[in-house]
């Protein structure tokens, strides 16, 4: 398939969400914001208030790049996850695009096209709450937008698989609760990960989110170097690799 | 006139499961085409390899002359689908989910607005064109789903099972809508459980059943061959089948049990009147009647439940 055939499909889908997400943005806004704002403000100032420096830092600021990369990978994560099993289970949606002259590629990376806008979109709006409150150091903060368009990737794809492979909306919560939250409690959001054990340390440095919460911090306080290069290349890498692998799934779905 | 589709030792294969059994048959273009069978009989198969989404396990089937797969867009852009589930958008209204489906299909924004305004009039839904789609009647949602199939102008339109679950009168109007396009020129395939849908609507009948074609033709022909002009349904015990059945001799070409009724198809109704006539004690009911697609339907696929 050619480059401008995908890109006019996968615009075609994109559109198709975008469509339907302005019939319910404000109660998506809502149910976006509330966990990542509440979690910032409680732990930030209340406990913050508690804990001296953490890496150099207030407690306050060290989380907040945390929870922009947090909100992101939620907002792609739920969406791709209930989303995407509603269309191939409770509605036809996925049925009737595939009845068109679209293909799974083009549908997918419609899907990719329209979470990469919604962690720009959700992560932006983060970025200008944690703004007001005077924690953006850095001009280099400006490139946010690399690590939210890759999280459009990386937590969509497998999320994507999930919602195609699950037979049940509980499913789905394994997912969630098992893989998504416990990475969230230890990719280095609330505590800098070398006070982890060794094994553990190497452990969560595998973890896409890791890289994506430390590529937020350097970029938000302007600590450029070496990691923030080597940040970059694991996260594209990550990318390059889950991208295809809800092709599969997918293809069972709709076009077995 | 050429064929859109052609299909030769068709077979479709999920698993163990052999779902269509090696079938052959053409669509001639601008005719409309019935696939009856009960559930389970390989329609729904067949149909998605035609609509290019299903690949075939083996054999040969051309659409538009160009073989089918499941990346054929350039085939799928020339069908219209009618799913037998509900394939509506329900976050979208009634012509956004016209509009969203003609840039599936690429079609410019400008051209498919006039295009959906006048697929609303025609299916009399234009003044509901902006509900949304979850406040429709499921007659409604027909007319929607079959609108949104000719966004395009297709040239192949697929229905599978369209006016299952509808009112008399919503049945009428998708059968109107169905002529009309037959008379400009779409080619239709059609499924359906009704055979009165398929007596009126179909030109040519394939009964298929078990992955297989059981018969092909002309409902006309279809009834002729199979089952003859009249039946007479006989109300008589079952045990006295076997007599009754002995004593009309060659003046029937072929019975059938129904519950209660004992069916018999007359190979010369003159003749079966007249030895029902000499029967000494005449049964509790008799009734002599038309034949129609129906009984062809059941004598070659059974009466056992399928599901």
């Amino acid at each position: 398939m050619s480059v401008q055939a995908l890109r006019a499909g996968a615009f075609a889908v994109w559109m198709r969400n975008f469509w339907a997400w302005r019939r319910y943005y404000r109660s998506s806004l809502l149910l976006n914001f509330g966990e990542p704002i509440t979690n910032l403000l409680a732990l930030g100032l209340g406990l913050g208030a508690y804990v001296a420096r953490m890496d150099g830092m207030s407690f306050f600021q060290f989380i907040a790049p945390g929870l922009l990369s947090v909100t992101a990978m939620n907002a792609v994560t739920f969406d791709a996850g209930f989303e995407t099993y509603d269309k191939l289970n409770s509605n036809g949606v996925y049925q009737a695009m595939i009845t068109s002259p679209l293909t799974v590629p083009q549908i997918l990376a419609g899907e990719y096209l329209w979470e990469m806008c919604r962690s720009l979109l959700y992560g932006a709006i983060f970025f200008l709450f944690v703004a007001a409150f005077g924690l953006v150091h850095s001009w280099w903060a400006l490139l946010l937008p690399v690590p939210l368009a890759l999280t459009g990737i990386l937590f969509t794809a497998p999320a994507l698989w999930v919602a195609a492979r699950a037979r049940t909306h509980e499913q789905l919560f394994y997912y969630f609760t098992l893989v998504i939250t416990p990475m969230f409690m230890i990719s280095g959001v609330f505590f800098p990960v070398h006070t982890l054990p060794a094994a553990l340390a190497t452990f969560v440095r595998f973890l896409p989110l890791y890289h994506t919460v430390q590529l937020s911090r350097e970029l938000l306080l302007g600590q450029i170097g070496l990691p923030v290069l080597i940040n970059l290349l694991w996260l594209l890498g990550y990318a390059l690799v889950l991208v295809w692998v809800p092709r599969r799934a997918f293809e069972q779905r709709l076009v077995a | 006139m050429s064929d859109v589709v052609v299909a030769q030792g068709l077979t479709k294969r999920y698993g163990a499961l052999e779902a269509v059994k090696g079938i052959s048959f053409t669509i001639p273009q601008g005719l409309c085409v019935g696939f009856l069978g009960p559930n389970g009989a390989g329609k729904s198969s067949t149909i998605r390899m035609i609509s290019c989404l299903s690949p075939i396990t083996s054999g040969t089937l051309t659409v538009f002359g160009e073989a089918a797969g499941i990346s054929r867009s350039q085939i799928k852009a020339r069908i219209g689908v009618v799913a037998q589930e509900d394939t509506l958008d329900p976050d979208l209204s009634l012509i956004e989910n016209l509009l969203i489906y003609a840039r599936y299909f690429g079609i410019s924004p400008h051209r498919a607005t006039g295009r959906a305004e006048e697929l609303l009039a025609f299916m009399q839904l234009a003044d509901r064109k902006r509900d949304q789609v979850r406040e429709l009647s499921g007659g409604m949602r027909r007319r929607l789903v079959i609108a949104r199939a000719l966004m395009h102008r297709p040239e192949l339109l697929i229905l599978d099972e369209p006016t299952t679950g509808l009112d008399p009168q919503a049945r009428l109007l998708v059968w109107e809508s169905l002529r009309q396009l037959k008379g400009e020129g779409v080619t239709i395939l059609l499924t359906t459980h009704y055979m009165e849908e398929a007596s009126r609507l179909s030109d040519t009948a394939l009964v298929i059943d078990h992955g297989r074609i059981l018969a092909a033709g002309t409902p006309l022909d279809l009834i002729e061959r199979e089952v003859g002009a009249e039946a007479m349904e006989i109300a008589q015990p079952q045990a006295d089948d076997a007599a009754l059945l002995d004593h009309l001799g060659a003046a029937v070409r072929r019975h059938d049990r129904q519950g209660e009724l004992l069916v018999v198809y007359a190979a010369n109704s003159g003749d079966l009147t007249a030895r029902v006539a000499e029967l000494a004690v005449r049964p509790r009911q008799l009734l002599i009647r038309p034949t129609h697609l129906e009984d062809v339907f059941l004598t070659l696929t059974g009466r056992g439940l399928r599901e």
